[in-house]
């Protein structure tokens, strides 16, 4: 357990006429210490039995984000770093949580697990913060113990990965932290939308399949989620051929996969590889149906293939969820980054957490713990931003936060279901042209195993 | 597909690999040091070809000498900058230096070029020979239908034309003789007159016209980024030391070993294997120098 100290600037008054200048560098007179001495008996109330007595409302509240500024990441950084910043303008608007200025303090982590271990540390022993906004699955997978020692709650737009299906989230039982594993996911994980891709296969009768997939983790996760739910309703795979990535030709690998006879072939490498590789397909002229993971519908993949790649379809997480419109609203007003797939879950990780302050009364790890359910599961007023959710909480409400990305209604896990788009690529990019809603992925994903 | 199908895969990669192979060895076998940045001139050659094809823009064969004249300009400046002045001090010094230098070059392209990967606009032609009749063995078909790409055909007829004018510049001229005579004795070439000096000059900007040459070849193939060849570099110094390092005909057979290893590897190995198709090459690596030491071409192993 970790120290508070830091990140929750106590003053008498109001606070919310803060300049927003608050650094949250630890430059308190360390008068606030007990705010983090929760003695595991809070009732979620703020009830909290440190110096703070409830009196003294915060006047900065400093969440800490983890991100990649650097490294092979970087490209989808701009469009989260917009939405978390959105986010914050938004919420400070509003009053801000406890009338306090919310801010971000966002440390490059290169999504490099080792670096990401540092810049954690620093953030919650250093700066002091109560919660941490993003990591990533190759960030969180090998730190899982280290991070569940800080006991800290962790909002996250970005892991897709399937080790995370069982593992995070408060167990359904908000109040009991002993069984908590502080990771909560605002992204439809690869179990989802792999899985609606599978059905939406099987729906258009694309009954055997051909699979080319990279050697990494990610790569290997999401071919097997797919192929999990496609060959336990019936699917085939007659040939499934593993490569390398960053090859400079995949003709050896292609010529392999084409000798079998199948209906589809659905390929899992890093854009870069699949475009090396669709380009061999292209040239060689085997043809049949191309089904792609969710990171491959990009315009230059098209630009780069040409004509045949016309018609290849990938499902990714649908970005759909009930409060979009709020949220690109007040997003395109912060900035010209592009929206991808992983910026409308970075607005929703920022509003349930302050959310979870509002409703804790206080920004200490345990409360936002106990209270990221409650804000956002079924039950009590539905609320799209934190504006709503701030005046329903103060009139005594419960509420349901509904997201920009998904309805945001945490499992046991800490994770959402959403809808899965289908984009097929056609002269004019990826476009959506089919939906698999979430009702029809859920029954293909096993109670309580997600 | 037919093993003659997979034989043409091979021999497409190890013409990339060859190319690139017989700069580096050169500059083994006449420097006397192990270049581990040689990766980075592959890329810095990639990115003035992009540059000349997409920016100026020219034709993509005056695209190529660009990239050919670039690779030689950059590996001078950077001999003179870093290696010239510490000759002196030995391989072990020039190769960690050369690891110094391949970092930072490859973050400072990464840092002014950004990392998203560029593409040379290039139109390929298939040609089918679907005519060709099967000869199976058991389950194996030596023959059977093939295609060729014009990339293909471009890849290995500059693979070609290399070969052929590195053995006319080593028996043929002045200076060829003369970096033969210094990779055999480095003393005996410059007491019998030689300008060493001048000749490991000539030794860098030709190892830096080929890696040039390379460099925008994968990037026609590939795409042109801050690793293009950084992420050859393993297969580039392999095949130098399969087939003998320092020996520019050892570098292209040990080439086409590596390139036909990984192509068949890919084809014959069991499913769950194919990943590994590049352990298959360095196994064969190993297992060759545990055979013959000195690689396939047999040219002494100078001390490091």
């Amino acid at each position: 357990m970790v120290g508070l100290a830091g990140c929750v600037s106590f003053g008498g008054g109001e606070g919310s006429d803060d300049d927003g200048s608050g650094d949250g560098s630890g430059g308190d007179d360390g008068s606030e210490d007990g705010s983090g001495g929760d003695d595991g008996s809070g009732d979620g109330s703020g009830g909290d039995d440190g110096s703070d007595d409830g009196s003294d409302a915060p006047e900065t509240i400093s969440l800490g984000q983890p991100a990649s500024l650097s490294g092979q990441w970087d490209f989808l950084q701009p469009g989260v770093s917009q939405a978390t910043d959105a986010a914050v303008a938004h919420i400070n608007e509003a009053g801000g949580p406890l009338d306090a200025e919310l801010e971000v303090i966002r440390r490059d982590t290169a999504v490099d697990p080792q670096e990401a271990r540092t810049v954690t540390t620093q953030l919650i022993e250093n700066d002091g913060v109560p919660a941490i906004v993003g990591l990533f699955s190759s960030e969180i997978n090998p730190l899982w113990d280290f991070l569940q020692d800080f006991e800290v709650p962790m909002v996250t737009p970005w892991p897709g990965s399937t080790f995370l299906d069982t593992r995070g989230g408060d167990k359904g039982t908000p109040e009991d932290l002993s069984d908590d594993e502080w990771i909560w996911r605002t992204v439809v994980g690869d179990t989802v939308h792999t899985s609606g891709s599978a059905v939406y296969a099987l729906e258009n009768d694309l009954d055997t399949l051909g699979v080319l997939n990279g050697t990494t983790e990610g790569e290997r996760s999401y071919v097997e989620g797919f192929l999990s739910v496609y060959e336990d309703n019936g699917g085939t795979v007659a040939e499934r051929v593993e490569v390398e990535i960053g090859g400079s030709s995949y003709q050896s690998a292609l010529s392999r996969l084409f000798d079998a006879e199948f209906d589809a072939f659905l390929v899992s490498l890093p854009l870069e590889s699949a475009i090396t590789a669709l380009s061999d397909w292209a040239d060689a002229g085997y043809g049949r149906q191309p089904i792609l993971s969710d990171p491959l519908a990009q315009q230059d993949l098209v630009d780069q293939v040409g004509s045949d790649i016309h018609g290849a379809w990938a499902g990714s997480p649908g970005q759909s969820g009930p409060s979009y419109d709020t949220f690109e609203e007040v997003y395109s007003g912060q900035g010209d980054a592009e929206i991808n797939a992983w910026t409308p879950p970075a607005w929703d990780a920022m509003q349930v957490i302050a959310l979870a302050i509002q409703r804790a009364g206080e920004a200490t790890p345990e409360a936002i713990e106990r209270n990221l359910g409650p804000v956002s599961r079924d039950g009590g007023t539905a609320v799209n931003n934190f504006a709503e959710g701030k005046e329903a909480l103060e009139n005594g409400e419960e509420i349901s936060y509904q997201g920009a990305a998904t309805p945001t209604n945490f499992t046991q896990h800490g994770n959402v279901f959403g809808s899965v788009t289908i984009s097929t690529a056609g002269e004019n990019g990826f476009e959506a042209t089919s939906e698999v809603p979430a009702e029809d992925i859920r029954e293909y994903v096993a109670e309580g195993e997600y | 597909m037919g093993l003659l199908q997979e034989a043409i895969f091979g021999v497409v990669t190890g013409s990339y690999i060859a190319i690139a192979a017989i700069g580096f060895t050169l500059i083994y076998g006449i420097v006397n040091m192990i270049n581990f940045a040689y990766g980075e001139y592959l890329t810095l050659g990639a990115f003035v070809g992009f540059l000349a094809a997409s920016a100026i823009p020219v034709p993509l064969p005056v695209a190529v000498v660009l990239a050919m004249i670039g690779g030689g300009v950059i590996s001078i400046v950077l001999a003179r900058g870093f290696f010239t002045p510490i000759n002196h001090t030995g391989p072990v010094p020039m190769l960690l230096t050369s690891i110094g230098l391949g970092i930072a070059i490859r973050n400072a392209i990464r840092l002014f070029g950004g990392r998203s990967a560029r593409y040379i606009e290039t139109e390929t032609t298939t040609f089918r020979f679907d005519g060709v009749p099967d000869v199976a063995i058991g389950s194996l078909d030596l023959l059977g239908g093939f295609f060729v790409t014009s990339e293909h055909l471009v890849v290995v007829g500059s693979a070609v034309a290399v070969f052929l004018a590195i053995h006319a510049l080593l028996t043929r001229t002045d200076v060829g003789i003369a970096m033969r005579a210094m990779g055999d004795d480095e003393s005996l070439a410059r007491v019998r007159g030689i300008d060493t000096q001048l000749i490991r000059d000539s030794v860098w900007v030709l190892a830096g016209v080929l890696a040039g040459l390379a460099g925008v070849l994968m990037a026609i193939q590939t795409n042109v980024s801050s690793t293009t060849g950084f992420s050859h570099i393993l297969q580039i110094l392999s095949a130098a030391i399969l087939g003998g390092a320092g020996s520019p005909y050892g570098a292209i057979i040990g080439a086409y070993v590596i390139g036909l290893a990984l192509a068949i590897s890919t084809a014959f190995l069991p499913s769950s294997m194919t990943g590994l198709s590049s352990a298959v090459a360095f196994a064969i690596l190993i297992a060759v120098l545990l055979v013959k030491p000195s690689g396939i071409a047999g040219t002494e192993v100078r001390e490091a």
